[in-house]
C-alpha cells in the first residue's frame, strides 16, 4: 500500500439483521485530503464512519489506517491507532458532568501523562482560541448553544493533534449561517493542522467548503465518486433530485 | 438452557445486552419473549460481572475517581438514610415495647432493638434505600451518556469507558454502603432510645450498656459483611442497566426504573442466601 493512503476501506459489508446497510464498499483517502461522504438518511454514512473508528465491526471486508488493518488489532493496539484520530459526533457528545475546561483537558490528562497542569491549561486555552470560544472555558455543556457545542466538540477532537479527523454530520441541526461558520472553521483547522479528514454529511454548503473529493452512498453501494462539482452537475436523476432539494434548503 | 444462552450470547457480545424488544412487529411480548428477556438480562449481567472483575484488578486503578464517587454517593444518601434509620429504630421500639412488656420482658427492649437493627434491619433497609437512590441514579446517568454517545466519545478517544465509568462506580458503592450502614445502625439505636423515654424513664447510660451487653462482635460482622455484597449489587445493576441502555430518553427512563427493581430484588434474594450461609458458618448466632 502506498504511504500516502491514510485510510483504505476494502469491500466493506455491514448488515443489521435483515437490513443490508453497506455492501462491498471500498474507499481510499490520501494524506491531507478531505473526503465527503454523501447519502440519504439511513444510507449507512455514519455506520461507515463508526466502522473506520472501530465502534462497529463490519461483517466482511478490511479497514486499513496508516497500513494497519484495524480489524486484526487487539483493543490495546486499536487504542494506539485511535490516539491519532479525532472524531466529531453528530450531537457533539460533550461530557455533561464536566466543564468545557475539563472536557478538553480530559484526553490530555489521559494520554500525555508528562504534561504539567500549566501545559494542559495552555493547550486548552490555545485550542479554545482556535474555535473562538475561550470565554466558554468554565461553562457546563448545558449552558452552550448548538453551534457552541459543535465548536467545543471540535476543539476536544483536535486537542490531541490527530492526523486524521472524522466528522459525523458536523453541521446538522445548525442554522445556515452557523453551519457555514463551522464548515469554514473545519477547513481552516485542517489547513492549519494539516489533517486528513472524512466528513459524513448531507449538507451541500458544508461539502462545497471542505471537500476535495466526494462519494455518494446509495442502496448500500458507492454510487458516485469524484469532485463535488461533478457530483452536483451529474445527470443521474436521483442525484439531480437529491441536490435540487439540498440547494433549495440552502 | 442457561449455558446455551451464555454461549450464544458470548459469540454475539458486541455490547453487553441483546436487543430486548418491547413490541415485535406490532404485537405485545409473549411469555416466551419474557423468558428470553429474563435469560438475556441474566446472561448479560453475568458477562458484565466477569468484565468488572477482569478490569477491577488491572491498572490504572482510577483511585481519585473512586474517591470522588464515594464522596458524592455518601453526601447524596446521608440525609435520607439518617431519617429512615431514625424512624426504623423509633417504630421498632414503639411496636415492640408493649409486646415485650406483656410477656414481662420489657428489660430486653434495648437488646432486641439493637440486635434487630444490627443483624437485619439496618443492613437491608439501608441497602434498599441506597438502591432506590443510587442504582437509579447510576442507571440514568450512564444511560444518558450511552444514548448521547458520550460513552462512544470516550471509546474513540482511546479511554476505557468501562473502567472509568463502571468499575469506579461499583467499587465506590461497594465501599460506601458498609460505612452508611454502620451510621444507620447507630442512628436507629438512638431512635429506639427516644421511643423508650417517651413512655418510661431510662437513663442513656443504662440504655447504652444494655445495647453493648446484648450485641456481640459476632452479631456485627455478618450484618456489616453482607452490605459489601449489597453495595456491589446496587453498583453493578445500575451500571449494567445504564451502560446497555438504548432507545433514547425512553431507554434512559427504563434503565433507571429497572435498575431499582432488579437491585432491590437481588438484595432480598442475596440477603436470604447470606443469612443461611452465616447461620451455617456460625451456628451460635442462631
Amino acid at each position: 500500500m502506498a504511504d500516502s493512503r491514510v485510510v483504505e476501506v476494502k469491500k466493506l459489508t455491514k448488515r443489521f439483521d435483515e437490513l443490508l446497510v453497506l455492501e462491498n464498499v471500498s474507499i481510499e483517502v490520501l494524506r491531507a485530503e478531505n473526503l465527503v461522504v454523501f447519502g440519504k438518511s439511513g444510507s449507512g454514512k455514519s455506520v461507515l464512519l463508526k466502522c473506520i473508528i472501530g465502534l462497529m465491526k463490519p461483517d466482511k471486508g478490511n479497514i486499513f489506517i496508516n497500513s494497519q488493518n484495524i480489524l486484526e488489532l487487539t483493543i490495546h493496539q486499536l487504542n494506539k491507532v485511535r490516539k491519532d484520530i479525532g472524531f466529531l459526533f453528530q450531537g457533539s457528545a460533550l461530557y455533561d458532568s464536566m466543564t468545557v475546561r475539563e472536557n478538553l483537558s480530559f484526553p490530555l490528562k489521559r494520554h500525555f501523562e508528562n504534561m504539567t497542569a500549566k501545559q494542559i491549561e495552555d493547550k486548552v486555552r490555545y485550542t479554545l482560541d482556535l474555535v473562538s470560544l475561550e470565554d466558554a472555558i468554565d461553562k457546563m455543556p448545558s449552558e452552550l448553544s448548538g453551534g457552541m457545542k459543535k465548536r467545543i466538540g471540535l476543539a476536544r477532537s483536535i486537542i490531541t493533534d490527530p492526523a486524521l479527523m472524522l466528522y459525523d454530520e458536523p453541521t446538522t441541526g445548525l442554522d445556515p449561517i452557523t453551519s457555514k461558520e463551522i464548515s469554514e472553521l473545519i477547513l481552516n483547522l485542517q489547513k492549519k493542522l494539516n489533517m486528513t479528514s472524512i466528513a459524513v454529511t448531507h449538507d451541500l454548503i458544508c461539502a462545497e467548503i471542505i471537500a476535495d473529493r466526494a462519494i455518494f452512498l446509495r442502496d448500500a453501494h458507492v454510487a458516485f465518486e469524484g469532485r463535488i462539482e461533478e457530483l452536483t452537475s451529474s445527470h443521474d436523476p436521483f442525484l439531480k433530485n437529491f441536490f435540487s432539494h439540498e440547494i433549495i434548503k440552502a | 438452557m442457561y449455558s446455551i444462552l451464555l454461549l450464544f450470547y458470548s459469540s454475539h457480545k458486541n455490547q453487553f445486552s441483546m436487543k430486548l424488544p418491547q413490541h415485535i412487529y406490532g404485537r405485545r411480548l409473549s411469555y416466551i419473549d419474557y423468558i428470553y428477556n429474563f435469560f438475556a438480562t441474566l446472561t448479560g449481567l453475568t458477562i458484565f460481572n466477569w468484565e468488572f472483575f477482569k478490569q477491577a484488578f488491572t491498572p490504572p486503578f482510577e483511585i481519585s475517581e473512586v474517591r470522588k464517587h464515594m464522596d458524592e454517593l455518601g453526601v447524596k444518601t446521608l440525609g435520607i438514610v439518617s431519617i429512615t434509620g431514625f424512624i426504623i429504630g423509633l417504630v421498632l421500639a414503639m411496636q415492640s415495647q408493649p409486646v415485650l412488656q406483656r410477656f414481662g420482658a420489657g428489660d430486653f427492649l434495648p437488646g432486641m432493638v439493637s440486635l434487630s437493627v444490627v443483624r437485619e434491619l439496618g443492613p437491608v433497609i439501608t441497602a434498599l434505600i441506597f438502591a432506590g437512590r443510587v442504582s437509579s441514579g447510576i442507571g440514568a446517568e450512564l444511560g444518558s451518556m450511552r444514548v448521547t454517545e458520550q460513552i462512544d466519545a470516550m471509546e474513540v478517544s482511546a479511554i476505557n469507558p468501562f473502567k472509568y465509568l463502571v468499575v469506579t462506580r461499583v467499587i465506590a458503592t461497594t465501599m460506601i454502603l458498609p460505612i452508611l450502614t454502620m451510621y444507620v445502625v447507630i442512628i436507629a439505636i438512638l431512635g429506639g432510645y427516644l421511643a423508650i423515654i417517651i413512655t418510661e424513664s431510662m437513663s442513656f447510660q443504662y440504655y447504652q450498656s444494655a445495647v453493648v451487653n446484648s450485641v456481640e462482635f459476632g452479631d456485627l460482622i455478618p450484618g456489616i459483611a453482607k452490605t459489601f455484597v449489597f453495595g456491589y449489587i446496587v453498583g453493578i445493576v445500575g451500571a449494567y442497566k445504564g451502560y446497555t441502555a438504548e432507545g433514547g430518553t425512553e431507554g434512559v427512563g427504563r434503565a433507571s426504573t429497572t435498575s431499582v427493581v432488579l437491585a432491590s430484588l437481588l438484595i432480598l434474594i442475596f440477603d436470604m442466601v447470606l443469612v443461611k450461609i452465616t447461620l451455617w458458618l456460625w451456628p451460635t448466632l442462631g
